[in-house]
């Protein structure tokens, strides 16, 4: 109880650390995504209810504080734009503004995403933290893909250019890097609060015992 | 599976669920709150970029004149962009434009001063928080120009700062007209422009529209939100797609090195 408690406290706090976070400005502005690396850690250390608690938390208090949610007055230049245009061909794409990135979506993606790290919890238990941290690294560059595409959905026009694959492997490589703090950080946690992490069901696939 | 985590799952479904529905004015309060409550942060890391900075490239200038200097700065900024109007509207050929472009928008005024805190990276898109909020006047979708064109418009208000979406962004429409012809369009960025200064595009113009290398791209004011005449950029080059013209512009403002803004305010429908 008291781990979970803690780990609650540490995923606000990771939250004021990300904005002390520099950005890399040579790679597209890529950076550790700190508060969402932490919440893909700590999915592999808690229980399936307080990953979901996690999982909203993260995601309400990123898109909150990160997302750019497109008011309808934004579209409104390009759509009143579209009458003075030269050829008129702008007002299904000045439309197509309107529907982009919704306030919550980040909550389902952490939910989907720490359902997934759950699947390794044991692995973590036994320290052995080279699939955990490649998880992180994947589900890192799922969640930023997935963002990506759902934006390319949304706005239509498909690109996938050098500066987008750029940064999402730094991006990802940065959380890999810190993947390993976090388990360190957790792990030392779990010890001093007497906290067990306990299998539930998964314990025949992954514990080979 | 247990019952405990089934209800736990159901219960998370509903509050996403109930988060997605959330209208724009929900969001925009909801963010606006985290902002404020997440001030005192965005401060401290500006003021530790800002210090590291100085540590970086000592200055030897006594604060007291840094000051005076900073404030002459912004005063000669402030003339330079009503200057700037002042020569646009002299320059323009067409009289019955000029008339009517004088009377609608006349210089800017209540210019709003602002200082760039920090450039904000997130996943797919950049911005700029600046540190004027609502306290002084800032609404979303507040242009925000420099001396040297537009930057961008607030997207996001809290009390004491707030954010700007920059033009480069995909989201940052701006209706536009190419100095030197009749040619007037949609300027935005690219998604996941991510550079310092990504390259704009300029869309739906007329194909083989003789639009030549080095115009000036200005905004038009067409729709509510950016004023007419502020300098976006240049022109790189022009394209022809399928059915239209296409060019790819320049931006005026250098967004790497931007420090100091200026905040127009909000235009209203009376005010068009």
């Amino acid at each position: 109880m008291l781990f979970n408690a803690i780990v609650i406290i540490l995923m606000v706090c990771a939250f004021v650390v990300e904005e002390f976070m520099p950005a890399i400005p040579i790679a597209q502005h890529a950076r550790l995504f700190l508060a969402p690396v932490f919440f893909f850690s700590a999915a592999v250390a808690v229980p399936f209810p307080i990953m979901l608690i996690l999982a909203f938390m993260s995601g309400f208090m990123w898109d909150a504080r990160y997302l750019q949610v497109s008011p309808p007055d934004s579209i409104a230049e390009a759509v009143a734009g579209f009458g003075m245009s030269s050829t008129g061909a702008g007002y299904n794409v000045a439309m197509s503004g309107g529907m982009d990135l919704r306030f919550g979506m980040s909550i389902l993606m952490f939910g989907i995403i720490g359902t997934i790290m759950q699947g390794i919890r044991p692995l973590f238990k036994r320290v052995r933290w080279e699939l955990p941290v490649l998880m992180v690294g994947v589900v890192t560059a799922v969640w930023l893909t997935v963002q990506y595409l759902l934006l390319t959905f949304f706005r239509g026009e498909i690109f996938f250019q050098f500066d987008v694959l750029s940064k999402l492997i730094t991006d990802t490589l940065l959380a890999m890097l810190a993947a390993p703090v976090i388990f360190l950080v957790l792990h030392m946690l779990a010890k001093v609060t007497n906290y067990e992490i306990k299998y539930e069901g998964l314990r025949s696939r992954l514990d080979g015992r | 599976m247990k019952t405990f985590n089934i209800i736990a799952f159901l219960v998370f479904l509903a509050g996403g669920a109930a988060v997605l529905l959330l209208d724009t004015e929900a969001t925009r309060s909801i963010q606006g709150k985290v902002m404020g409550i997440f001030a005192p942060f965005i401060h401290a890391s500006s003021t530790m970029s800002t210090t590291t900075k100085d540590v970086m490239t000592p200055n030897v200038d006594p604060r007291e004149l840094m000051r005076e200097n900073e404030r002459l700065r912004l005063e000669v900024q402030k003339l330079r962009i009503t200057t700037q109007r002042h020569d646009d509207l002299l320059a323009d050929n067409n009289k019955l434009r000029r008339l009517v472009a004088y009377k609608e928008n006349a210089p800017f005024k209540n210019l709003i001063a602002a200082r760039v805190m920090k450039r904000s990276a997130a996943t797919w898109w950049n911005t700029m928080i600046i540190d004027k909020g609502e306290n002084d006047g800032i609404q979303v979708d507040s242009p925000v120009i420099t001396d040297v064109g537009l930057v961008g418009k607030v997207f996001r208000v809290a009390p004491q700062m707030a954010e700007v979406t920059l033009l480069t962004d995909e989201t940052c429409q701006v209706a536009a007209s190419v100095e030197g012809t009749r040619e007037r369009g949609i300027l935005s960025g690219q998604r996941a422009g991510l550079d310092a200064r990504p390259d704009l595009r300029l869309r739906f113009l007329t194909r083989n529209a003789p639009i030549v290398t080095g115009a000036s791209v200005y905004s038009t004011g067409d729709g509510r939100v950016f004023p007419p005449g502020v300098l976006l950029g240049k022109v790189k080059r022009f394209e022809n797609s399928e059915i239209s013209g296409e060019a790819v512009v320049e931006t005026a403002v250098d967004f790497s090195i931007v420090e100091d803004v200026f905040v127009l305010p909000r235009r209203t429908e009376e005010g068009r």
